[in-house]
């Protein structure tokens, strides 16, 4: 355990020397919640709430969501590298579970990431753009738990994505795909309770609503505190062991390509 | 002049070939690069459509009207990212990597090589999604063309493409003296978004930016508004092609200077 954990202090130590991305991160992120805030603004400008949701619920909702957006992608990018220039056979040899080294480097990246982004954005928002604290601290905690449920959710998916690096070669492609359908069913841009029925129905069979939706509507109440909160963490859970359990086997798939290779 | 325009439009079809080659070798990546960045705009739209089906109006515009902003947006983009999007990765490919310095060999334009050395195939998608929804919003707004209008629009998608072009330029530039200026060109692409609204949602202080300093309002509102008879907006529009020549001129004079200073240094 003690190694990974080395690792994940190693990636945190690289992404600190980057100063430049460090402001960068900082930088965009602040742009955006300027958008964000100043679009909303005016779509609530004769309009005291969108489907029951009032206008701080709503920014409290999108700021958020677009701070957990930031961690529902990762290893995945570094996967389909290292399976593209072939440093995946050495990974092999080395004594530690690749997947698991992988995920723990990116848990490093986004220890940074909370500072360089998340944090600022919070405050911002918090300060100036109404933002919202969670209505209780019961409510706070269940939502820290979602999170990281949520966290290791989409992690898993983009696993997934970087393993087919094996069959196809522009994998940037596959992975704008899988933003974009990512970003629309996990509730990433609005709320999924103001989409239209049949788009919930399908949603609720896929996991990308566990990943950002159901934590913070969580945080928001827009999943009540009490008997359905701990139901959608429930679910987050199940989506979790399905995802974990896919990526190890395609993952067993693939590696038996490797060893073809490798002869 | 007109030998070296020949030379140069010769060259470029030269690499433009093998790109195409290339993208004919791997048809099946092609589709996904199309697909996904068709796929990545969908949403961009259908988000627009999710919170027009509970308002009728963002502060006085309506739902076809921003969508036709959106459109001017994907198409002036579609340019920068089908020819120039080399740009982004003047940084690490070229500078950090020493590469930049076999192109100073060469008896070509740095610039033009950098820019030819790669065709970015995902941009037709963006391409093909902008010229639906621009027809789609234009056929609602009730938009009358005639040879002067097609042809308005077409300038200002080109000077769109300039302008995306021209920023980017101007900030990768900074890579010559730190190596790398990629944050500071992503940072900055940001204000790009800013556009896609129509600038009477933002305060005054953000307009003036997007406008005068890095003039992003000229990719995608402005000249959109210029389709709407909306009186005021219609004559900053007419700026667009102005706004785009003069943001090229000077990119490409600071991107000279760059060049100049990393000659003397590097050699």
């Amino acid at each position: 355990m003690r190694k990974y954990w080395e690792l994940l202090i190693s990636q945190i130590k690289v992404d600190t020397a980057y100063i430049a991305w460090y402001w960068a991160d900082m930088f965009s992120s602040i742009l955006r919640l300027f958008i964000m805030y100043f679009f909303w603004a005016a779509v609530f400008q004769h309009k005291h709430d969108l489907s029951d949701i009032s206008f701080e619920s709503m920014i409290t909702y999108v700021v958020l969501a677009m701070i957990m957006e930031s961690y529902i992608t990762g290893a995945g990018t570094m996967l389909a590298h290292n399976i593209k220039n072939g440093d995946i056979a050495l990974e092999l040899l080395k004594p530690y579970d690749y997947l698991t080294k992988l995920q723990f480097m990116d848990l490093g990246s986004k220890v940074s990431g909370f500072v360089r982004a998340s944090i600022p954005v919070f405050l911002l928002g918090f300060f100036f753009a109404d933002v919202q604290l969670p209505a209780t601290p019961g409510g706070f905690l269940l939502f820290i738990i979602s999170f990281m449920i949520g966290i290791c959710i989409g992690a898993q998916v983009d696993l997934i994505i970087g393993v087919f690096a094996f069959w196809t070669v522009n994998i940037w492609g596959l992975r704008v795909l899988r933003e974009a359908v990512a970003k629309f069913f996990s509730g990433a841009l609005v709320p999924l309770t103001l989409f239209p029925d049949w788009f919930q129905a399908i949603s609720q069979y896929l996991p990308f609503q566990s990943m950002i939706y159901v934590p913070v509507a969580i945080y928001t109440g827009q999943i009540p505190a009490g008997k359905e909160a701990y139901l959608s963490v429930l679910t987050q859970c199940v989506w979790l062991i399905i995802t974990f359990i896919s990526v190890r086997i395609i993952w067993s798939q693939a590696i038996k390509k490797v060893t073809i290779f490798g002869g | 002049m007109w030998q070296k325009i020949k030379r140069y439009s010769f060259l470029y079809t030269k690499y433009f070939t093998s790109h195409l080659k290339v993208m004919l070798e791997y048809k099946g990546d092609f589709f996904i690069g199309m697909l996904s960045v068709l796929v990545q705009q969908l949403t961009a739209i259908f988000f627009l459509k999710i919170v027009f089906d509970h308002i009728e109006a963002l502060k006085g515009w309506t739902f076809y009207q921003i969508l036709f902003i959106y459109a001017v947006a994907f198409l002036g983009r579609a340019v920068h990212h089908i020819f120039f999007d080399n740009l982004w990765t003047v940084g690490w490919q070229y500078i950090r990597s020493g590469t930049f310095d076999r192109l100073l060999l060469r008896p070509v334009n740095p610039l033009f090589q950098i820019i030819s050395e790669r065709v970015q195939q995902d941009g037709f998608g963006q391409l093909l999604i902008g010229i639906f929804i621009l027809h789609t919003a234009a056929s609602h707004l009730h938009i009358q063309w005639g040879v002067s209008s097609v042809f308005m629009l077409l300038l200002f998608i080109l000077s769109s493409g300039i302008i995306f072009v021209a920023i980017n330029l101007f900030f990768i530039t900074f890579s010559f003296w730190m190596i790398d200026s990629l944050p500071l060109v992503v940072s900055m692409f940001q204000f790009s978004d800013f556009a896609r609204y129509p600038v009477n949602i933002y305060p005054k202080a953000i307009t003036l930016i997007i406008t005068w300093i890095i003039p992003y309002g000229f990719t995608a509102f402005y000249p959109a508004a210029y389709f709407f008879e909306n009186q005021y907006y219609s004559v900053l529009a007419l700026l667009t092609p102005v706004v785009s020549l003069i943001t090229m001129v000077l990119s490409y004079l600071f991107w000279n200077r760059g060049v100049k200073s990393f000659s003397s240094t590097g050699s």
